[in-house]
């Protein structure tokens, strides 16, 4: 035979690509202390515009609905559940967002998120009975986080139960200093703040006034979250990729249950993105590798997971409130998975409203743009402008 | 299973595949050499009729995972997915797969009842048989350690084996044996004959660009 010294073309390595795990660790704890550091700015530029500002800028939502609603948009603007949670315990530990307002935007943050899955199901959408697969493992998302709402929200509205727990929880950790959540004065604290003093400081020696200061607060922080959260979650999607592929084949050799929302819970939290966890399942499901019965759980273990992120931001916060909302999230969600997963009953529906949804969707595409546009966009829009 | 993410091992899920394409290639020799010492009088078919069938469905379940895992790999490393490494592990585990089948095939002809250990040209039978197991080895062993000049030299001997299986089925046409002798013995050797070009299939996957991969079991005139 001719012979062909042609080696299979190897991906060539990026620079990127070249730097080693512990440099990227590295990178992410410095990344790590810039969302910190831009949740501070973000507390410090709302602080600057003083209270009147921040009175009639949420006195506009005031409705707990429309808090749901705003909590959605700005989530699925932002494609990022943790960009919107971490600027509300920012916003909370600044004192400009009551915790009544600051819990339903939280849920809806939670329903905004499911965006992004549904989104990447959308690439299936040639391939008819892949596509079915894939927009029901996605949707699954969506109907459960909508039902947790449904059931969750009337409650906590009700019965302050989710607030209620949440502060008894952050009393206790304050009690016990853990890691410096809602201590005034922790190390993580002052570390935070020094250079945020230290940009207000040159941003009032300059001359300029509260409103500017603020604004110029307020924008360096969202953009400090966003590129710190972006990097932290592509960065730790390399260093744990291996794991992931591990872990998910683990599921499926072994079977979902309690043990698939233990894996979720723990790609998400170091990914930092739940959105990474859900739709990496979405072209599993579609290949007929994972069914949805087996993902459900990794899903719901990512909506967990995702729950780190506002913890994490209230150790910038001043406030113990900033605290407590990171804490309503995490039992938010994690109460939601305990009613909705551990009943038998309860525990299939979800799957079952994506299946027959995906079953419309499969025979009639504009079912999905009405989906995806009428419940992401549509509907939080029309809600914040009738109820604000 | 939450363990799974912590525990120490190789964060290299490629190579993991590609081991388990290593070990369903060591499964092909066991179930080869099974086979085939039951068609030429080693072992009776129905002494190894149980390890036979354990072992195809070992590969059977192998090439499911390895699909399964190539998927996983796909998903979880999106755009850094290393697409031609995929599509070849996706490609040759069917060849590996095929060689189970192909050593099932042999036994099934002894299953049959046929029976060469009393053949005149045994010696030469036996020849083909150790030929045989040894390239399945062989090839497992070059593909593990992706030895490059071993492949080369490797695949150029077993395309040279596969003109004397060739002459050996259209010797066949002419054959004065009873039928039922002539029949099997052209397809054994079509069998040997699959064998090896799934083998230098798998090899010339470290040999030669993706896009020539599977050109094997075509004659030397109707390649390109």
């Amino acid at each position: 035979m001719d012979r062909i010294d042609t080696e299979q073309p190897a991906q060539e390595q990026s620079a990127e690509d070249r730097i080693p795990t512990w440099g990227r660790v590295l990178f992410v704890i410095g990344l790590l202390f810039l969302f910190l550091v831009g949740i501070k700015a973000l507390e410090t530029g709302i602080k600057a515009f003083g209270s009147e500002f921040t009175d009639n800028l949420f006195a506009s939502v005031s409705n707990p609905i429309a808090g749901l609603f705003v909590g959605t948009l700005a989530t699925v603007l932002v494609q990022s559940s943790s960009v919107t949670t971490a600027t509300i315990v920012g916003l909370v530990g600044a004192g400009s967002l009551p915790l009544d307002l600051a819990v339903p935007m939280i849920m809806g943050a939670n329903i905004g998120t499911t965006v992004t899955n549904t989104l990447a199901s959308l690439g299936f959408l040639r391939r008819t009975k892949e596509f079915r697969l894939a927009f029901a493992g996605a949707t699954m998302h969506d109907f459960f986080n909508l039902l947790a709402v449904a059931v969750m929200l009337p409650l906590e509205l009700a019965t302050g139960f989710l607030t209620k727990l949440a502060e008894r929880a952050a009393d206790i950790m304050s009690t016990l200093g853990w890691g410096g959540f809602g201590e005034s004065n922790s190390p993580i604290k002052s570390a935070v703040k020094a250079p945020v003093k230290l940009l207000e400081g040159i941003l009032e020696s300059s001359g300029a006034s509260d409103n500017v200061v603020g604004v110029a607060m307020l924008v360096f922080g969202l953009v400090l979250i966003f590129f710190a959260l972006a990097y932290v979650t592509r960065n730790m999607r390399l260093v744990v990729a291996g794991r992931i592929e591990r872990s998910i084949n683990a599921v499926l050799m072994k079977g979902g249950g309690f043990s698939a929302i233990a894996i979720g819970i723990v790609i998400t939290i170091m990914v930092q993105s739940s959105s990474i966890t859900t739709s990496v399942l979405v072209p599993m499901i579609a290949a007929g590798v994972v069914t949805l019965r087996s993902a459900f759980p990794i899903t719901l273990g990512a909506n967990i997971g995702t729950t780190v992120t506002a913890m994490l931001a209230s150790l910038a916060s001043d406030s113990q409130e900033g605290l407590v909302i990171g804490l309503v999230h995490f039992f938010f969600n994690t109460l939601a998975v305990a009613v909705l997963y551990s009943i038998p009953i309860l525990r299939p529906v979800p799957p079952m409203l994506a299946e027959r949804l995906a079953a419309l969707a499969e025979v009639r595409k504009s079912i999905v743009i009405v989906y995806v546009v009428g419940l992401f966009i549509v509907v939080p829009i029309i809600g914040v402008l009738l109820l604000q | 299973m939450v363990m799974d993410f912590f525990k120490g091992g190789s964060d290299k899920p490629l190579e993991e595949i590609e081991s388990l394409i290593v070990q369903m290639l060591q499964d092909d020799r066991h179930t080869f050499d099974l086979a085939i010492n039951a068609l030429l009088g080693g072992t009776g078919a129905t002494v190894v009729a149980k390890e036979v069938r354990k072992s195809d469905k070992r590969v059977n379940r192998a090439e499911r995972e390895v699909r399964r895992r190539l998927i996983v790999h796909a998903a979880v490393a999106g755009e850094r997915v290393d697409l031609t490494r995929v599509l070849i592990a996706m490609s040759i585990v069917k060849d590996a797969e095929r060689i189970g089948d192909q050593c099932k095939n042999i036994w099934d002809l002894a299953d049959a009842g046929i029976d060469f250990s009393a053949a005149e040209d045994l010696k030469w039978l036996m020849s083909m048989r150790d030929q045989t197991s040894r390239y399945v080895a062989e090839s497992s062993r070059i593909y593990q350690e992706r030895d490059r000049d071993a492949a080369h030299a490797l695949i150029a001997e077993m395309d040279e084996a596969q003109d004397r299986f060739d002459e050996c089925v259209m010797a066949q046409l002419e054959s004065t044996k009873e039928a039922s002798e002539a029949v099997a013995r052209a397809l054994l050797c079509r069998y040997l004959k699959r064998i090896t070009s799934h083998l230098m299939n798998v090899l010339t996957s470290l040999v030669m660009p993706l896009e020539r991969l599977d050109y094997y079991d075509e004659k030397k005139a109707d390649r390109d």
